[in-house]
């Protein structure tokens, strides 16, 4: 039966270290149960980590996901099939692209001695007048947008599907405006997609790591970065299992966001088939 | 008369859009392109830094290792789901909508949290070996590579051609090699595609569980010399890029001279 390979693979490979993850979180150091480690989870700076980390996620979801979502719309109904498949490829590029890459590029662009940081300098507009710096929140929340902004393309695509031209037709021959057609037909339509597509964003920057350690030093409070911290021994903490409470944590979270879009994505798809 | 007017803006504001839109992602690249030019003296350039990175002996080694990784854990997923997927798409087994679900786990699992559960969870003797990396991989492409196969498999009539082979006195393993295979080419390559590509850049997990492989190595060169790691990232970023674009341009020259 080929199903016994994936249960067993999956089981051992995945199933098997979460469940461990969630059982140790509620352990002390000698094995007994406890919820002592989610206590301090809740105190600083694990609490602030957590807050950051959900602040990151919603503020780089929220930004991307406009400017994706009119790309995709764009492209999906008014781009050539092959220049739809360079944008396709471009962005599953450009979406898995992290960590110290990608902290390179913005410090080439935008960084203390960037091309971009030079060129806008000699026009009179100085970024770094204020207190801006790639290193601190809002610095990596400008860079997680790179990626962000083509997820949603990615994304979003698929649900452009739904508005077909029949529709569009049947609406101005029932003598609806353009203005209608897209607050009263469209925007319904592509709401659910819409959400879907901005929780499962919002989980990316939440989760996301590799960049938000290429690019600070300890100043930046995100939850991934205090996991690695415990995980590498770079902190030490007296409860040896409170790595644990916080990868749980996470769990919790970005679960809350994936299960909902996951189960738009299906109902869209459904409607799609009608 | 009204929908050609529609379309001639939208043709205008894509332009625009993607115009707009290709500026963001270049900029940075290309900044960082120019860096790996730069040399200690101001304003000249030269190719030093990229002799540099090919002189290194580790270059060669860590692109190897992480190729090797990175086909392993395809090869591992495409054993694992091919003839999964075919059997379950044949059968209408009720487990299909239980494998759907678990393929899509790794979504909602935040790699920093399966880096802990891989490191607490495996035995000893599969920690002490890099092969622990394929299959851990294969876990966190699953998502793409199943949906990838799922695609190519409902785009088939499966249930005649595994009907077909079954009266031609075909085997289970023949069926799939010689029917189900070809007949699914191009998503079982999409698929492979999409898996080597997330496990070749992977960083995460691999730095986690304190393996090197090619990303991870970036970060250690950039501790003696930023600029052989910017030159790095450089590659590593546009062979991707160039990879996938001839891709995306054959695929669908192929496809119109079909049509």
């Amino acid at each position: 039966m080929p199903l016994l390979p994936f249960l067993f693979i999956t089981g051992f490979f995945f199933i098997y270290p979460i469940l461990r993850v969630i059982i140790f979180s509620f352990q002390s150091n000698e094995g007994s149960f406890t919820f002592s480690n989610y206590e301090t989870v809740f105190t600083f700076p694990y609490n602030q980590g957590l807050i950051g980390s959900i602040k990151i996620g919603l503020y780089s979801a929220v930004i991307a996901a406009i400017p994706g979502a009119i790309i995709a719309y764009f492209v999906e109904s008014h781009a050539s099939l092959r220049f739809k498949r360079i944008i396709a490829a471009l962005n599953g590029v450009i979406a898995n692209t992290g960590g110290l890459p990608l902290a390179f590029m913005f410090i080439a662009a935008i960084g203390k001695n960037g091309a971009i940081t030079k060129i806008l300098k000699s026009i009179g507009f100085d970024i770094y007048a204020g207190n801006f710096a790639l290193g601190t929140f809002n610095g990596v929340l400008l860079v997680y947008l790179y990626f962000q902004i083509p997820l949603m393309v990615i994304v979003f695509s698929p649900a452009i599907g739904i508005l077909r031209r029949e529709l569009r037709e049947s609406a101005a021959s029932l003598g609806a405006s353009t203005r209608q057609f897209w607050l009263r037909i469209a925007a319904p339509l592509l709401a659910p997609s819409f959400l879907g597509c901005l929780l499962l964003l919002f989980a990316s920057g939440f989760s996301a790591y590799a960049t938000a350690n290429a690019l600070t030093v300890g100043n930046v409070l995100l939850t991934p970065l205090q996991i690695a911290g415990l995980l590498n021994g770079n902190v030490s903490a007296s409860q040896l299992n409170l790595g644990k409470a916080l990868a749980t944590m996470m769990i919790v979270v970005s679960g809350l966001a994936v299960v909902p879009y996951l189960i738009i994505q299906r109902r869209v798809a459904r409607w799609k088939s009608v | 008369m009204e929908v050609s007017v529609n379309t001639f803006t939208g043709k205008r504001i894509l332009f625009f859009t993607t115009a707009i839109y290709f500026a963001l992602i270049f900029i940075p690249l290309i900044s960082a392109t120019e860096y790996t030019f730069k040399t200690s003296v101001k304003g000249s350039y030269s190719w030093n830094n990229y002799r540099w990175v090919f002189e290194q002996s580790e270059f060669t080694h860590y692109v190897l290792r992480s190729f090797w990784i990175a086909g392993l854990s395809v090869i591992v997923s495409l054993l694992i789901l091919i003839p999964l997927q075919t059997w379950l798409a044949i059968s209408q087994s009720k487990w299909r909508s239980f494998v759907e679900v678990v393929s899509l786990f790794p979504l909602i699992i935040p790699v920093v949290a399966f880096a802990i559960g891989a490191q607490v969870a495996m035995p000893l003797f599969v920690q002490d070996s890099v092969l622990e990396l394929p299959f851990l991989y294969a876990m966190l492409s699953l998502p793409y590579t199943y949906r990838a196969i799922d695609i190519g498999l409902s785009a088939i009539p499966i249930k005649t051609l595994y009907e077909a082979s079954m009266i031609s006195g075909a085997t289970w393993p023949k069926t799939i090699l010689r029917v189900i295979l070809p007949n699914t080419r191009t998503a079982v390559l999409a698929s492979s595609a999409l898996g080597f590509a997330l496990c070749i850049g992977e960083f995460t997990l691999t730095s986690l569980l304190h393996w090197d492989t090619f990303p991870t190595w970036i970060n250690d060169v950039s501790q003696d010399s930023v600029l052989g790691a910017i030159t790095l990232s450089v590659i590593s970023l546009l062979i991707p890029i160039v990879i996938i674009a001839l891709f995306a341009f054959l695929l669908t020259k192929g496809k119109e001279k079909n049509e």
